[in-house]
């Protein structure tokens, strides 16, 4: 067998932003060959996608950071491409659906590509129908983008890129805004496309147990930006998560009765009805656009019901982007802003959330799971009682689930109701006293999770998957 | 027949457009932003398909504000010496005041029923390729306006966001008049950033694609032909004939 030829070489390679101190990428030698399928892991803010970008050449050339040793794609010096030239060969799929899609159809954004390299015009609709084919998107050609979902779209980016006949396709957390079974479906259906065009896959992901035996190889990157393994890949199990006590009250805190949605003659919410009790953690599950968003503003009254009624304690928000709520330019300010709770109870929610270290920093430039502890604070002094969390999970790493567990345990601990939306089922499986199901604006009757967990018919109806019960039943249902 | 303005070239199309307003500004008769007016309904009811009733609904504010210039003229222009011709409570309509009113009223008619052609029968897709075909528009810049065409519709679902999660938080302890218009700045500020971020990486995916602003080919050719220059003539004749009534009124 002849020896491959790397795609990437990096030798000794660091990389620093210009506005931090440390690098970022610290000596990284590593080499990628052709038809690899090698994923990259580690904490959040290790650099993966660093890396990713420097792969792709979008670093250092966008962001003037400071370079150390040498990268080489296809045996040549990265910085001796143009820019845009070494993306002919390297395409790249993006983790936000809904920015990387610049013109209305998806003939016209597969058009696009074409444009860039020059295609002569004549040869544009052939290449588009065997990408079309090849991809299984014939029919949606003239399907306007930005009604899809968030699985189709990565699936277009995924062919757009795909258009370029590429060498290495390079994939920065591409499952981070899917619902489980859609991420299973997208990965089988790139898995089979590798093997069609046998390509390089690339791809950063923390979520390793949606990938099955996808990948070859691993690299993983430590904290401090430097290659801490990098080995054959085995196929992961999700992580172990402990099981939360139930601090179920027999107390009801909140009730919700028939609530109903409509909004441009489409229901959203068809009657839903929930009862929560102190102390108690439901979670909300089901496909992309069922209504779980919907029914959590209806619940805490930012969104105007129909019919049905609401009563007990007050709701509280917490959006998948909490900075959403913010108002103030400290967390302390934050939390007093409605002036529902005395100066002293506001120290004991800050002492109790952790927040007095950063009491005095502006609540947009603190991380992730402080800004969360933040929002549940601020809710918490405007005297709302019930909390309602949309999407907590979504592309959070280990240690932000293990935060966001103690979080929600100490909350139902101090007699606070919780609703959490998720996908994933794990978490869920772990924290959950029951489980709710949501399908086309309709909610279960709550469950045990244990029952639920014994239904595979349930789990494939509302498009969620048992990561540890793999295979089973989610390829019977594509 | 009935596709014929929709399928014109868009730059010539806004060509003629431009170029009839800029003459129009030189007229200063009722006479021919009326017949001009006229005109062009006739042209676009001849040759597109529009959605009358949405089109009437648009044109409804120019109609108030034609009939505010022809109200504002008419108590408050200048009389010159012509005769009256009426007098109603303290004003008296010269007939060179009645003249300036229909003159102006007419022209905001005028005006608005080119650009509501223009609107109603031009993809903005369509245009900015052709810009880019026919015009020698820059790929970059093109591409940026085609881009936050595409984020419109994003940023408006960002904004319903942000105002239900802040209408969460209440108006805050004491809300004065003056606390709620800062509060619209709070609204503006998380918006923004957003869309820096979410500008940054649409230029990434576009970069990731192997744009570079350099030349390129085209999937979708905007032909410019015999039929789009028979349209710019007709727009000509209507001008033409519209301009013509210096001479006879």
């Amino acid at each position: 067998m002849p020896v491959l030829k790397p795609i990437f070489q990096l030798d000794d390679f660091s990389f620093r932003f210009p506005e931090s101190a440390q690098p970022t990428l610290h000596t990284i030698t590593l080499a990628i060959y052709p038809q690899e399928r090698l994923v990259i892991t580690g904490p959040s803010g290790c650099g993966k996608s660093t890396l990713l970008y420097v792969l792709n050449r979008l670093y250092p050339h966008n962001c003037d950071g400071e370079v150390s040793g040498n990268v080489r794609i296809f045996g040549r010096i990265s910085q001796e491409y143009e820019p845009g030239e070494a993306n002919r060969h390297v395409a790249t799929v993006f983790q936000d659906p809904d920015s990387q899609f610049c013109m209305p159809t998806v003939e016209e954004e597969l058009a696009f590509t074409l444009e860039n390299l020059q295609v002569p015009r004549e040869e544009m609709p052939k290449r588009i129908d065997r990408i079309l084919r090849m991809t299984g998107l014939d029919d949606i050609r003239h399907g306007v983008i930005q009604n899809f979902s968030g699985g189709m779209k990565q699936r277009i980016a995924t062919a757009c890129a795909l258009i370029m006949e590429p060498d290495c396709l390079l994939l920065d957390e591409p499952l981070a805004h899917l619902d489980p079974l859609t991420a299973k479906e997208f990965v089988a259906w790139l898995g089979q496309l590798q093997q069609q065009s046998g390509l390089a896959i690339v791809a950063v992901e923390h979520k390793l147990e949606l990938w099955g035996e996808f990948f070859d190889r691993e690299v993983s990157l430590s904290e401090n930006g430097a290659i801490q393994k990098d080995q054959a890949y085995t196929r992961r199990n999700a992580p172990f998560l402990p099981k939360r006590e139930t601090a179920k009250q027999p107390k009801v805190l909140f009730e919700a009765r028939d609530v109903s949605i409509t909004r441009a003659s489409k229901a959203l919410l068809r009657g839903a009805s929930l009862q929560l009790y102190e102390g108690e953690v439901m979670v909300i599950a089901g496909p992309n656009g069922s209504g779980k968003s919907t029914l959590l503003k209806a619940l805490c009254g930012i969104m105007k019901r129909d019919s049905g009624m609401i009563s007990g304690e007050f709701a509280g928000f917490v959006p998948q982007s909490p900075e959403q709520l913010f108002l103030s330019k400290t967390v302390e300010e934050e939390l007093s802003y409605s002036g529902n709770s005395s100066p002293h109870d506001v120290k004991d929610l800050l002492e109790a959330l952790a927040l007095n270290p950063i009491a005095q920093d502006h609540p947009f430039s603190v991380s992730h799971g402080q800004k969360r502890r933040v929002a549940i604070g601020a809710m918490l002094a405007d005297r709302r009682q019930v909390l309602l969390l949309d999407e907590p999970t979504a592309g959070q790493d280990l240690k932000a689930l293990m935060e966001l567990h103690h979080q929600i345990t100490s909350r139902a601990q101090d007699g606070c109701a919780l609703i959490v939306v998720t996908h994933d089922m794990n978490f869920a499986l772990s924290i959950a006293d029951t489980i709710c199901l949501m399908k086309d604006g309709r909610l279960s009757a709550p469950l045990e999770p244990q029952e639920l967990f014994s239904s595979p018919a349930l789990l494939a109806e509302h498009r969620l998957y048992w990561p540890e019960k793999e295979e089973s039943y989610a390829t019977s249902f594509t | 027949m009935r596709r014929l303005l929709h399928e014109m070239n868009p730059s010539l199309k806004f060509l003629a457009v431009t170029a009839c307003m800029l003459a129009l500004a030189f007229f200063f008769n009722p006479w021919t932003p009326l017949m001009f007016f006229l005109g062009i309904v006739l042209v676009q009811l001849l040759f597109s398909q529009t959605n009358w009733k949405l089109w009437s609904l648009v044109m409804l504010p120019f109609v108030f504000g034609a009939f505010g210039y022809f109200w504002t003229t008419l108590v408050f222009g200048e009389s010159g010496d012509g005769p009256v011709l009426w007098t109603i409570g303290m004003i008296e309509i010269t007939a060179q005041k009645w003249e300036h009113a229909w003159s102006l009223s007419l022209r905001v008619l005028a005006f608005s029923s080119i650009s509501l052609l223009f609107a109603f029968t031009t993809d903005p897709v369509r245009f900015i390729q052709s810009l880019m075909q026919q015009g020698k528009l820059s790929p970059k810049l093109a591409f940026s306006v085609l881009i936050s065409y595409q984020f419109l519709p994003v940023l408006k679902t960002e904004f319903e966001q942000l105002q239900q999660a802040h209408r969460l938080r209440g108006p805050g302890a004491k809300p004065t008049p003056f606390k709620r218009i800062t509060a619209l700045r709070r609204l503006l500020i998380p918006l923004l950033a957003g869309a820096v971020r979410k500008a940054e990486r649409a230029a990434f995916a576009m970069e990731a694609r192997a744009f570079t602003g350099a030349a390129r080919s085209h999937y979708r050719e905007i032909k410019l032909g015999h039929k789009d220059y028979a349209l710019l003539g007709m727009f000509s004749l209507v001008l033409a004939l519209s301009c013509s009534a210096v001479f006879w009124t």
